[in-house]
């Protein structure tokens, strides 16, 4: 009897000294027992100092690494700032009378000033008197006749580990007839209930917890809680798997001895066990606690043999806090934040247990453990046949060392208000998460939010009235950098775990998805996303529905066998005179798309766009760090100037537009990397004003090869036009007159087109109808055909191939704007009217008036071809007739004037070279700057 | 000299224990707990003092907190504070109240507490929020008010028995007349902040050079009570009326305990707060508060409504006083005008309307410097704040434009573009000599070029940067039209005259008067003469194909900034054909 009475009193320290991290305090009877057991258990619970004991000299970092054991102590439940020894006591003394602690009640100031608190969470209904002289509940130990349920696991484990072969002194007969884990639900719920009929419910101190609940609740999670997903997946071999979700993993961790932790998601429990969650939430130190416990006896129970403590790490709350509106009330309870790692201090090694050695007999003494961040030094040496006074110094290689490590997180911009600074919050990091964000991550963080009292120096006994707060984190999670959650769409495995993701936010996206389908249905849903794209640039409006299918992106396609893929990216290049806003388009694209890269073509290298190779210069390591095209996968990457860019630059981009890759090979890396991006480019003509008599390719001087990869391309030219004129008026006036209340409705906001691309982006995958198709190839057929009308010798190319897969692009993205699963013949129109308005502007022949693709393919229209062939026959034709072989030269100028008194056309001496290179070519003559020979 | 129970002006703190108790008292009937009932809520001293400062006159008996006053102040006295949001440093919990044997006390409104810190249960914690607070930049001398002489020889009467701490202080004299705003550490050679502010200094030194802000400004650290924080924003400009704390014991032990222990911890555990040394920046507990716009600095305005024929009248004057500064061209000053008056009104995604940059060129280094000087003496008469930016390849290449935040020390560093809105910018290109820019000089013009055209600075925040919305009007005084800094409206500048330029005192202050009250005035629209425009508008678009978009907009901001320098609300044709007049002349010009 009176052991059982014991060891669940030991329990119940254990645990708190576990959590508290606190020493004894005060004198009892029992304390020396418990002392020993505690020190046995190894359940070291240390502290950290602030303000180190004199008497422990700074530790240099070489000595620290290899002295840090695996470690029992869940650290981030000690308080990093202690008072002294007599300001707890008195502040324990004076806390010693039971007073009601609230369940808001904020955090105690120091370490000590908890302890009460702590310590008497195992009282009892049927304690008569509160505990006032002293903290510890000793006075009423509950009486249990029958007490075996719970408290032999504690006790087992104890034994275990203070002797792993030793049979537990408690009688066990009933738990072990019980299979470790045999779960057997009416066996366990008898158990677990057995132990609430025999005893009186224990409640922590000031809450509605009562510990034999939480502990059976936490049992039946752990033991029954299964996946309802995965469970539904493999409803026939449910039965083979017994075991629910946690105890496989539990078992997986045992498996692998380098496991420390077990990460519950807190969906999970809210699932299984509200009531459970919320008291987790508002009480998490005391729930932990049982939960660490429970898990102990689990693992004990399993394998008595498993030495490690295996602690609880809960993340993925139901909510998160902004930091901003963290108050006084989050106090104490378990939150989870967002934010940024803007620094992080070195590691701090946290001395857990100190031995001494003597100087004069090098005796070494037992490890002196920290208490409430103080080591005690012994003054004398403790063998009988020494005592020297004052003899005693630090050995630092033998003593313990955890790590911790404190990391200010800082808000993110986007939970800014506007006119604010980001706020701060300093995080405590512990043991395995010390690291484990660099500064520039983005993470939520799972924590408990704490306070501690400012001193206001360390001799002064006053205490600021001011709290400094930190969060001990439990948990940490790296989140997404990128704004849009962008799935994988070549990669199936991606899109599953996106699928996943979507369940999992399902509930908070739910309404906001139901808007944006009904936005879909919209009839007018396309005229009114073009409107919404960029509404303060006037006009335009055939470009930017061209911007918005780039938006919106055509599907990727992987053929299967070869492994080839192709692009669904679409390129778009815009051509046109200086202020027609182009750059502005190419702004608000950027800030609209998900991973948008904006970088400017005269300060863009080729290496700056692709990605370069560096020398990393710590450690000397080759680095390969992206460039913009490269980080921009699976965004848009706008280029403004894109003819200012410098050839070699330029080049590199051949690959990107059309691979959709990017590969280095140089400094020992060869890699290809991933550059699945949409290129939007702007260039000004190379007179600065567009020459419509020139080809665009004599406007902006790129080369064919690059223009025939956009696959729309865009002049934006400053017509005269009265039309025009009127309606850049109209819309400058109403930028002036505009009333706030009639600006227009019909347009949607940034943050609401956003969220449609990216949902229509993510979700909609849309095919090729059999009526599409059909008409996808007659019209094409007709494309082509347009060039050879009859009667007409020459062969003008109207539409390659190119164009063909640019359609299919359009009309998915086309399709993709509506929601729409199947692409349709309206969609396949509307690309091919998309096209055509783009080639019609940037393909044209001029001398003609006809679509000519071979201006984008080699730069030579089918026109100026013939024109060609026609003057080198003429040239021919004038050197056979004037020229003898091995004759005088002639002058070219000479030929032109000739020449141009024999043809009807206009000649220039240019023309006149080009076909005397030709001719030079052909071996029939030979031509030296400006003179001509015949040979 | 107070309220009628309340000394408030010397012994506010009393006042507020007073209050406190007296409200604990009456709730305690209704058995709640007072803490529960006052967290985050006044319990009255707000009230008292309200009617105090206001109603019964008490507002001109609080003395003004500044450079020079803090000498003399008292602390745990009433003091008035004009500065600008300069950082907000997130919030603090104190316990707000807590049981000193049986009764309730209170810790608001003040940096510790006077009692023994009693045991947790007793205690209850409250919030309140941190703003670092600057003089705001570059506000001129009319504009800053002082505390009236005779109330200064009152209380420094009674600060005999202050004679110890005073002593104390004027023994670093460096340290409170030389501190700049935007360091802890200066370059001060006071002995106890050397050794704890060495780990900032060569940060400091770099912001001393780059800020061109004179030195002799200070900081206020102030607490405000029960708001929620958004109630201010970064760089607005508040009156805070509250009490000025200082404790000498709390200085002397402040951050001693960091000087030895090297552990980089509690570097990071500290708050902001120990960066900023109560003896270098006084802290204010703030009891009430109020946003302060240009308006209000104009002291005693005068009786007149702003009717148009005095409207019209000082605005006459205006214009031949600016012509006047420069060397008699009316067509300059007129646009000068215009340009003062410009305010941003309406901001969307690309465009902003309402802006006005305006770049008088034709300067050379010799007449830059006789109207230039005289230029900026102008504004400085007459705008509340107004700034100069020398433009030099050195200063581009070494300046700190960009406001940065330091995360080691979890301070936004002031940059000189951390402006309150409406200040004044005068950009200065004459003294632009060729030369490279280093990257921090590109890096600097852009700045600027964003600030001119969208009116947002980019604040670092070295992980990302966060774009703050101000509001500065930009003049840029050149030789030839600026390439660096496109403003909206060229003019070249044309002086015939030096002639000396003076203005009484009173015509400044109608000016003064008049330039902030018609920027204020509210638009309205007349649709009337949209087709009007609209037709003009074509017209010279046929005429000129140069026209852009951009030149049209400046036409109508012209004559909407015409319309309200004669006191009206929505512009006329006669408007437009002034706009198109001052066009044409300064066609003539280009």
């Amino acid at each position: 009897m009176e052991s059982v009475c014991l060891s669940l009193f030991l329990k119940a320290h254990i645990n708190l000294m576990h959590w508290a991290g606190l020493g004894l305090v005060g004198i009892s009877p029992v304390q020396s027992l418990v002392w020993e057991c505690f020190a046995a258990v190894g359940l070291f619970a240390g502290n950290l100092s602030p303000f180190p004991a004199n008497s422990t000299p700074f530790l240099s970092p070489s000595l620290l690494v290899a002295s840090f054991p695996a470690n029992f102590s869940r650290l981030p439940f000690l308080l990093p700032l202690n008072l002294t020894w007599s300001d707890g006591q008195s502040a324990m003394a004076s806390n010693g009378h039971s007073s009601p602690f609230g369940q808001a009640t904020p955090n105690g100031n120091s370490n000590s000033s908890q302890t009460p608190r702590r310590s008497s969470r195992r009282r009892t209904n049927n304690s008569n008197s509160s505990p006032a002289s002293s903290p510890f509940p000793l006075e009423t130990p509950p009486s249990r006749p029958a007490g075996v349920a719970s408290t032999p696991t504690t006790s087992r484990r104890r034994g275990t580990r203070h002797n792993p072969n030793a049979t537990p002194s408690t009688p066990l007969s009933t738990d072990d007839a019980v299979p470790p884990y045999s779960s057997d639900r009416d066996e366990n719920d008898n158990m677990e209930t057995d132990g609430q009929d025999d005893t009186t419910p224990v409640f922590v101190w000031g809450t509605n917890i009562s510990v034999q609940e939480v502990n059976g609740a936490i049992l039946r999670f752990l033991r029954h809680f299964r996946d309802a997903r995965s469970a539904s997946e493999s409803s026939e071999a449910a039965d083979l798997m017994s075991e629910g979700k946690y105890m496989r993993v539990v078992h997986r961790i045992m498996e692998l001895e380098g496991a420390e932790s077990l990460d519950i998601d807190a969906h999970d429990v809210f699932e299984y066990d509200p009531d459970l969650y919320n008291k987790m939430v508002r009480y998490p130190l005391e729930v932990l606690a049982i939960f660490d416990i429970v898990l102990m006896d689990l693992v004990a129970r399993i394998d008595p043999l498993f030495e490690k403590h295996i602690q609880t790490r809960i993340h993925n709350l139901k909510s998160t806090v902004c930091m901003r509106n963290l108050n006084p009330s989050d106090i104490e309870k378990m939150v989870s934040i967002k934010g940024m790692i803007i620094r992080c201090s070195s590691i701090i090694p946290e001395l857990k247990e100190a031995i001494f050695r003597c100087l004069v007999c090098g005796f070494y003494s037992d490890p002196v453990l920290v208490d409430r961040g103080r080591i005690n030094e012994p003054t004398r040496c403790l063998r009988e046949e020494c005592k020297a006074m004052n003899s005693m110094s630090l050995v630092h290689n033998r003593c313990r060392f955890a790590d911790k490590q404190i990391v200010k997180l800082q808000e993110t911009p986007d939970e800014i208000p506007e006119g604010g600074t980001p706020h701060t919050v300093s995080v405590l990091m512990h043991d395995k998460l010390v690291d484990a964000g660099k500064p520039g991550d983005r993470v939520e963080i799972t924590g408990i939010y704490r306070a501690m009292s400012v001193r206001v120096g360390p001799s002064q006994r006053t205490v600021k009235s001011i709290f400094k707060t930190y969060i001990d984190c439990l948990h940490l999670k790296k989140t997404d950098k990128s704004r849009l959650q962008i799935d994988d769409s070549v990669n199936h495995d991606a899109n599953n775990n996106a699928a996943n993701h979507e369940e999992d936010d399902a509930s908070l996206y739910h309404d906001k998805i139901e808007k944006l389908k009904e936005l879909s249905k919209l009839p007018d849903i396309y005229d009114r996303l073009t409107r919404s794209l960029a509404p303060n640039i006037w006009e335009l409006d055939d470009v930017k529905r061209g911007l918005l299918c780039q938006l919106f992106g055509g599907n990727a396609l992987k053929l299967g066998s070869s492994g080839a893929s192709l692009r669904g990216d679409i390129n778009i290049l815009l051509v046109g005179d200086p202020g027609t806003s182009k750059s502005q388009l190419l702004q608000y694209m950027h800030k609209l798309s998900p991973r948008g890269i904006y970088t400017s073509g005269r300060g863009s290298s080729a290496v700056g766009l692709t990605a370069y190779v560096t020398k990393d210069p710590e450690t000397g390591e080759t680095v390969l760090e992206s460039g913009a095209l490269v980080l921009s996968d699976r965004g848009v990457c706008c280029i403004d100037e894109f003819d200012k860019m410098s050839d070699n630059a330029r080049s590199m981009l051949h690959e990107v537009m059309e691979q959709q890759t990017v590969s280095i090979a140089k400094a020992g890396i060869i890699a290809s990397l991933n550059a699945r991006t949409s290129v939007l480019a702007c260039a000004n003509p190379s007179e600065s004003r567009y020459n419509p008599r020139l080809s665009v390719i004599d406007n902006i001087h790129l080369p064919p090869t690059l223009l025939s990869r956009f696959d729309l391309i865009y002049l934006i030219l400053d017509k005269a036009d009265e039309q025009t004129d009127r309606r850049l008026a109209k819309h400058i006036v109403s930028l002036f007159f505009q009333n706030p209340d009639n600006s227009v409705q019909e347009v949607l906001d940034l943050t609401t087109l956003v969220a449609y691309i990216s949902y229509a982006k993510k979700h909609i995958h849309p095919v090729l109808s059999d009526e599409a198709a059909e008409e996808l190839t007659r019209q094409y057929v007709q494309m082509r055909q347009r060039g050879n009308t009859p009667g007409s010798r020459k062969k003008v190319i109207t539409a390659t191939a190119r164009q063909i897969e640019s359609l299919i692009r359009l009309s998915e993205a086309l399709a993709r704007m509506r929601f729409s699963q199947v692409v349709e013949v309206g969609d396949v129109a509307e690309a091919f009217r998309l096209l055509e308005v783009a080639l019609q502007q940037s393909a044209t022949d001029h001398s003609t008036g006809t679509i000519d693709m071979d201006l984008i393919m080699t730069g030579i229209s089918a026109s100026e071809r013939t024109r060609r062939e026609n003057i080198l026959a003429a040239t021919q034709n004038l050197v056979m007739e004037k020229l003898v072989t091995g004759g005088p030269a002639a002058r070219a100028l000479e030929l032109l004037e000739d020449l141009k008194k024999q043809s009807s056309m206009e000649v220039h001496l240019s023309d006149l070279k080009i076909a005397l290179s030709t001719l030079a070519s052909e071996g029939l003559v030979v031509f030296h700057g400006d003179t001509i020979k015949r040979i | 000299m107070g309220g009628p129970q309340y000394d408030l002006l010397m012994n506010p703190l009393g006042a507020v224990r007073q209050t406190f108790e007296k409200a604990v008292a009456s709730s305690q009937p209704s058995g709640l707990d007072p803490t529960a009932v006052y967290r985050g809520k006044d319990w009255g001293i707000v009230d008292v003092l309200n009617q105090f400062l206001f109603s019964q006159g008490g507002l001109a008996q609080v003395p003004i907190l500044d450079a020079s006053s803090l000498k003399w102040i008292k602390p745990n006295t009433l003091v008035r504070f004009r500065g600008m949001v300069q950082d907000m440093l997130g919030n603090e919990f104190y316990i707000g109240a807590f049981k000193d044997g049986c009764t309730w006390r209170t810790n608001k409104f003040l940096d510790f507490s006077p009692f023994s810190v009693p045991p947790v249960s007793e205690t209850t914690l409250w919030e309140r929020h941190l703003f670092h607070c600057v003089p705001v930049p570059g506000q001129n001398s009319w504009a800053i008010e002082s505390t009236p002489y005779p109330l200064k020889i009152n209380i420094s009467n009674e600060m005999t028995c202050q004679h110890g701490e005073k002593r104390r202080r004027d023994d670093d004299p460096d340290g409170i007349s030389d501190f700049d705003c935007c360091d802890e550490g200066s370059s001060s050679s006071n002995k106890k902040q050397k050794d704890c502010g060495s780990a900032s200094h060569h940060k400091i030194a770099e912001i001393t050079n780059g800020s061109s802000f004179p030195t002799k400004s200070f900081s206020c650290l102030v607490k405000v009570y029960d708001m929620p924080e958004s109630q201010f924003k970064l760089n607005e400009v508040v009156e805070f009326i509250g009490i000025y704390t200082f404790d000498p014991e709390l200085t002397t032990s402040d951050r001693s305990d960091n000087v030895d222990d090297n552990m980089s911890m509690f570097d990071f555990m500290d708050d902001v707060a120990t960066h900023l040394p109560p003896s270098k920046v006084p802290r204010i507990h703030c009891l009430v508060s109020q946003k302060l716009s240009t308006q209000d600095l104009i002291s005693n305005s005068p009786a007149c409504e702003p009717l148009p024929n005095v409207i019209r009248g000082i605005r006459d004057s205006l214009v031949s006083y600016l012509s006047c500064t420069l060397g008699n061209d009316v067509i300059a000053a007129q646009c000068l005008l215009l340009h003062l008056l410009s305010k941003l009104r309406v901001k969307s995604d690309v465009a902003s309307v309402g802006r006005l940059s305006l770049n008088l060129t034709g300067f050379t280094q010799e007449s830059a410097s006789i109207f230039g000087k005289q230029l900026n003496n102008a504004i400085k008469t007459l705008l509340p704040y107004s700034h100069t930016i020398p433009l030099t390849i050195e200063y581009l290449n070494t300046a700190m434009l960009q406001p940065k935040k330091d995360n080691e020390s979890g301070r936004l560093l002031m940059g000189a573009l951390q402006l309150a809105s409406g200040t004044h910018l005068t950009l200065d290109e004459t003294v632009m000599q060729s030369g490279t820019l280093n990257s921090k000089g590109v890096e600097n013009v852009l700045l600027l070029k964003h600030l001119m055209e969208h009116q947002i600075v980019e604040y670092d925040f070295q992980f990302y940067k966060l774009e703050m919305a101000t509001e500065v009007q930009c003049l840029i005084i050149s030789e030839a039209k600026s390439n660096i800094l496109p403003a909206d409206l060229v003019v070249p500048v044309c002086p015939s005259a030096v002639a000396p330029v003076s203005a009484s005192e009173e015509q400044l202050h109608a000016w003064r008067w008049y330039l902030t009250t018609v920027r204020s005035l509210p638009y309205s629209t007349d649709t009337s003469i949209c087709e009007m425009l609209q037709n003009e508008m074509v017209e010279a678009m046929r005429k000129d194909r140069s026209l852009g978009c951009s030149d049209l907009s400046r036409w109508m901001t012209m004559a909407q900034l015409m319309a309200a320098s004669f006191g009206e609300k929505s512009f006329s044709v006669e408007h437009w054909q002034m706009v198109k007049e001052i066009e044409r002349l300064r066609k003539e010009r280009l």
